[in-house]
């Protein structure tokens, strides 16, 4: 569109892509710019990659309550509502688990394992489940002491999580524009004032071209899948980032990736991520507002809006 | 009345009907022979008009902004926005006779096609200048 400024960058771990179109090109050239140190600011703060992350010290800090910054208490915030919108599903903290399964330096570039020959090397297919002791619900916020409380030792692991909340947070800041549309590796957010349609095309696991296309005029868009991050775990087997919380194993579930709408990016992130645990017959029941599932042998499955968003076409 | 007057007045009397039935037929003929030069001088000109492409329903003035829009949008579609905006549409019409847009129907694509580009044209119209860049969603 003629003066929509764009920005594209590495950002955690993966790609991220920010479109805004302003009053006028230079509005929309500082909007997006801005956007862009914020996003890049919250990805120093809240890598577990960086030992000198804010959420690194939280993770190792011995304390019960410890201080924290709005945007680390906004996660905090998050990572409960994630579980318990997924009734458990959506845990961020299998932190030590994904750790133990080889995934504890950033994995950018290629995988090292090809999605195909991970799916061929683990037959067994099963439907993730919640963790018993659900350490999710441990985690709170105290916003009048400005801190985080959770039992030491409980880590947080930022995740999709992060990426969908800050989608969401530039998302609050850019819609006083006519559109914009900002993309936290895969999750979402677009909008703005003018009421515009724009497309939003679901990639193909398997490194073909789009397997969707979607438009949305206010609203997100999240995809959660296995391919991008395999490789070969310590015990020779392959493995990926996305574990079943129960087993603390990656999770075969039969699906390879699942792409969710909703009316936020941490909702879709959610829903995505949920529908995928949830394996192949009950992901339908984590997409209310539509989506996209893409199986193992590549079939593609739209899942219809059972809650149609206001102001969202599909 | 005597036997020879009757006989001539017969005689007159068939005489004034066969003039009769000659006039008669003299008519039938000229409205048959006048209607039969109406028919073929109306299917003559059709037939020519047709002929040289200008079929009377391709001319008709919605029609023409249909076919030319859908075209305006393909060329929109691929062009930068700035050099869609440099070709205003009585270029875009003038460069494009009712000839060539047949073929273009025609040429190498299924005849059921051209219809779908049509209904599709106020879609692409209205988000020709405006539509956003388009996103992609993939696995995060």
């Amino acid at each position: 569109m003629k003066g929509e400024a764009h920005r594209r960058f590495e950002c955690f771990g993966g790609t991220a892509t920010i479109h805004v179109c302003g009053a006028n090109t230079a509005a929309g050239e500082k909007a997006a710019d801005l956007a862009r140190m914020r996003l890049l600011d919250a990805h120093r703060r809240l890598s577990r990659f960086s030992d000198k992350s804010e959420l690194a010290r939280l993770n190792d800090d011995p304390r019960w309550e410890v201080p924290a910054t709005t945007l680390m208490r906004a996660l905090a915030d998050a990572v409960g509502k994630a579980g318990s919108l997924s009734g458990g599903l959506v845990d961020a903290t299998l932190l030590d688990r994904i750790e133990r399964a080889g995934y504890r330096d950033s994995l950018d570039g290629e995988p090292s394992m090809s999605l195909r020959d991970a799916l061929a090397s683990r037959p067994q297919r099963a439907p993730g489940a919640p963790r018993p002791d659900r350490l999710w619900r441990s985690i709170g916020v105290d916003e009048n002491e400005e801190t985080v409380i959770r039992p030491p030792g409980v880590k947080i692991d930022s995740g999709g999580i992060a990426k969908g909340l800050l989608a969401d947070l530039l998302a609050d800041q850019l819609r006083q524009h006519r559109a914009y549309a900002v993309d936290c590796c895969g999750d979402i957010r677009v909008g703005g004032h003018a009421g515009l349609v724009r497309r939003v095309r679901v990639d193909d696991p398997f490194g073909e071209g789009p397997v969707h296309e979607l438009k949305l005029r206010d609203g997100a868009v999240a995809t959660s899948g296995i391919g991008r991050r395999c490789w070969v775990a310590p015990d020779g087997a392959a493995a990926h980032h996305i574990l079943d919380p129960a087993s603390g194993e990656p999770a075969f579930t039969g699906i390879v990736q699942a792409t969710a709408l909703a009316p936020t990016a941490l909702l879709a992130e959610v829903y995505a991520k949920a529908a995928l645990l949830a394996g192949p017959k009950r992901a339908d029941e984590w997409l209310p507002h539509g989506g996209v599932v893409v199986r193992d042998g590549g079939e593609v499955d739209v899942i219809a809006a059972e809650q149609l968003l206001t102001a969202v076409a599909v | 009345m005597d036997p020879l007057e009757k006989i001539e007045r017969k005689r007159q009397a068939r005489h004034r009907i066969r003039a009769q039935r000659k006039r008669a037929g003299t008519l039938k003929a000229r409205v048959v022979a006048i209607s039969l030069i109406c028919f073929a001088l109306l299917w003559g000109v059709v037939f020519v008009q047709m002929a040289t492409g200008n079929d009377p329903v391709l001319g008709d003035s919605s029609s023409t902004v249909a076919k030319g829009s859908s075209g305006r949008n393909r060329h929109a579609a691929k062009a930068p926005p700035a050099e869609a905006g440099a070709s205003t549409d009585s270029e875009e019409f003038g460069a494009t006779e009712p000839e060539e847009l047949e073929a273009e129907a025609f040429a190498g694509e299924p005849a059921e096609e051209e219809p779908v580009e049509v209904e599709a044209e106020p879609v692409e119209e209205e988000f020709a200048e405006e539509e956003p860049a388009p996103v992609i969603t993939s696995q995060s």
